[in-house]
């Protein structure tokens, strides 16, 4: 019965954390799909494992070393370049859902962000993990996490002011 | 972060793309199976102790098989000698190191004539019944070193011969 609470609260925290965990695996990938293995792997790994549900920062770590696998494997990555090739283009899939106009460039804006911001954004914003955990989870000093998501939001407003005005 | 806050109202504005389906499916998938694997079973922390105390007895019980072993094969002629004899006379058979078979001898000091007996099967067929007490001894020799054993025990046989009336 004990057991049947505990598989509750991580079915909870799955439901709470989920989306967000897809939005930063897909930091790695532009396949929804890709970013759903990543997810699967890297949750199912660390409710394995015990950790504390409360230990976001290492769930997000087990995320971002899922993912990390998952590019230096071969078979993964000549398959990409095999689809890459076909289409011609990559096709980027939707991260967010019921955006309006100025939603819809918003998220694009944070898409075109370097990848080192973007990542400490999608962190920041929609996990609303701490500087102190950021750092944690990408192996970066907590300044660095800092300045990173500063550079990020000042670009997006450089976006955005032509727009609001 | 002042200077941010109304980029970060928007950012959070926008809601990330929901867990499909298939994810959640997959993800109970994912407990199910790991239900299944260790249901009953140990948690990490037990299996941990409990994989110290398996890797202890198996270290412990190694230990006195070599040992064992050591002390059963061991090079001189006249433990070998020894140990053979021990096994030809608990078993009966002929492992013992370097030992052969030589020689069986039956005798039979006793015939004794029963009569005749119904079989016990067909109730109609008769059979003569004799029974015959022996003495057997079996004798085995390592032609190396020419030390022999030999194992002597009285055997009792019966035998029943069918009898027809012509």
């Amino acid at each position: 019965m004990e057991k049947t609470h505990d598989d509750e609260d991580w079915k909870t925290c799955f439901a709470q954390l989920g989306p967000a965990l897809l939005l930063f695996a897909r930091r790695w990938t532009n396949c929804r799909a890709d970013a759903e293995d990543i997810v699967q792997e890297a949750f199912v790994r660390f409710w394995r494992r015990e950790h504390s549900i409360s230990n976001r920062a290492l769930l997000y770590a087990a995320v971002r070393s899922a993912a990390l696998d998952r590019l230096r494997s071969e078979q993964r990555r000549h398959r990409r370049e095999a689809a890459a090739a076909q289409d011609g283009a990559e096709q980027v899939e939707p991260q967010f859902t019921g955006l309006d106009g100025g939603q819809q460039m918003l998220a694009a804006a944070v898409e075109r962000l370097p990848n080192e911001q973007r990542e400490v954004v999608l962190l920041k914003i929609w996990n609303e993990l701490t500087f102190a955990e950021i750092a944690a989870v990408l192996e970066i000093s907590q300044n660095t996490a800092a300045s990173r998501y500063r550079y990020a939001l000042g670009a997006l407003r450089r976006i955005l002011q032509p727009h609001h005005e | 972060m002042n200077d941010f806050s109304e980029v970060e109202a928007e950012l959070k504005g926008l809601r990330p793309a929901p867990v499909s389906p298939e994810l959640w499916a997959r993800i109970e998938r994912g407990f199910a199976l790991r239900d299944v694997a260790t249901a009953g079973l140990l948690s990490p922390r037990r299996r941990r102790i409990a994989a110290w105390w398996t890797l202890g007895l198996s270290l412990a019980a190694a230990c006195v098989a070599i040992m064992a072993g050591l002390a059963f094969f061991s090079p001189s002629p006249d433990s070998a000698t020894s140990v053979a004899q021990n096994k030809a006379t608990s078993s009966g058979a002929t492992s013992g190191r370097g030992l052969q078979p030589s020689a069986l001898t039956r005798v039979v000091y006793r015939r004794r004539d029963e009569g005749l007996v119904f079989s016990p099967n067909q109730s109609e067929q008769l059979l003569r019944r004799v029974r015959y007490e022996t003495r057997e001894t079996m004798q085995w020799r390592n032609p190396q070193t020419g030390a022999s054993l030999r194992v002597s025990y009285p055997a009792e046989q019966v035998v029943l011969t069918p009898v027809s009336f012509q």
